[in-house]
């Protein structure tokens, strides 16, 4: 059981769930195109979410085991966010139906804080391996804090696109906690450090 | 580690709170129209529509008002609430942007 959980290949098989049960439905007919743009983007800010959630719990709770069973993962996470918005892009495409259609929404708030977002994630979905954190070396961690202003550009696309601030609000609450928490922490090592300097 | 415990009770309050709120009714646009029973069908809204050069792509019922989503003559794809005794067009949106609402509701 342990070595089946453990498994990266079983943990990309769950993170391609919702993809797999939503496009089956989609290409049976059950759901419709434009009813496949709201699981599709809220996977993708999930994953992301998680991914963005791992740092700062690890900063808050300490270096438990199960946080660094979730940090050997995040990479996947990031890159499943990456995924499920790629394929959010697909089915707007689609249901848009062509190019004139596309453009006409631009403008608007919501669509292009959207594409901002996805234009954002593929620096960091492409430097999302081995070989790109060897050559850029410290950079690659100050390239992949592009994540923060894609995780903003990503709740507000879904607050003004969708009805109401609920939905939205849920899920990025529990990572605005734990970011608000690692920086009081923060601020709380810091004081000591002077106290004892 | 007190900050901490209260930054996740605040959390969880925060997500029972707004889980509790009702799914089915966005509050976007409220019709108060009396009984199903007085009013017109969704079908007879959407063949109006489309002799007016719409597309309809779904209709229901959200807030007690006739909701469809589909485009406008001009191309654009919306979101549009009617009344559903009058037919009346309440409000319309497109990917939540406000482009019509009626005085009053």
């Amino acid at each position: 059981m342990r070595t089946i959980l453990n498994n990266r290949i079983f943990f990309w098989l769950l993170l391609s769930v919702p993809a797999a049960l939503a496009t089956a439905g989609w290409w049976s007919g059950r759901i419709d195109t434009m009813d496949m743009l709201h699981p599709t983007g809220e996977w993708s800010a999930r994953f992301m979410i998680l991914a963005m959630m791992i740092g700062p719990a690890i900063d808050v709770f300490g270096s438990r085991g199960w946080l660094r069973w979730c940090l050997a993962r995040r990479r996947y996470l990031g890159l499943a966010a990456f995924f499920y918005a790629v394929l959010h892009l697909v089915f707007y495409v689609v249901d848009m139906g062509d190019l004139p259609s596309i453009l006409s929404e631009l403008p608007i708030a919501s669509i292009w804080t959207g594409w901002l977002a996805l234009i954002l994630m593929v620096p960091l979905a492409m430097t999302s391996n081995d070989r790109s954190m060897q050559i850029l070396k410290a950079g690659w961690k100050r390239l992949q804090r592009l994540v923060y202003p894609a995780a903003i550009l990503t709740l507000l696309h879904w607050i003004w696109v969708h009805d109401g601030m609920g939905g939205a609000l849920v899920h990025f609450i529990p990572l605005f906690l734990l970011v608000l928490a690692r920086i009081v922490k923060s601020i709380g090592t810091k004081n000591k450090e002077y106290e004892n300097a | 580690m007190r900050n901490i415990s209260i930054l996740t009770l605040a959390a969880a309050t925060a997500i029972a709170t707004m889980s509790a709120s009702p799914a089915s009714a966005t509050g976007k646009v409220k019709c108060e129209a009396g009984p199903q029973s007085g009013w017109k069908t969704r079908d007879a809204l959407e063949t109006k529509l489309k002799k007016q050069g719409w597309e309809v792509r779904k209709s229901k019922v959200d807030g007690g008002c006739y909701e469809v989503y589909g485009k406008t003559p001009e191309g654009m794809k919306v979101e549009a609430y009617f009344h559903p005794v009058t037919f009346e067009k309440l409000y319309v949106g497109r990917r939540g942007k406000e482009l019509f609402r009626k005085k009053g509701y």
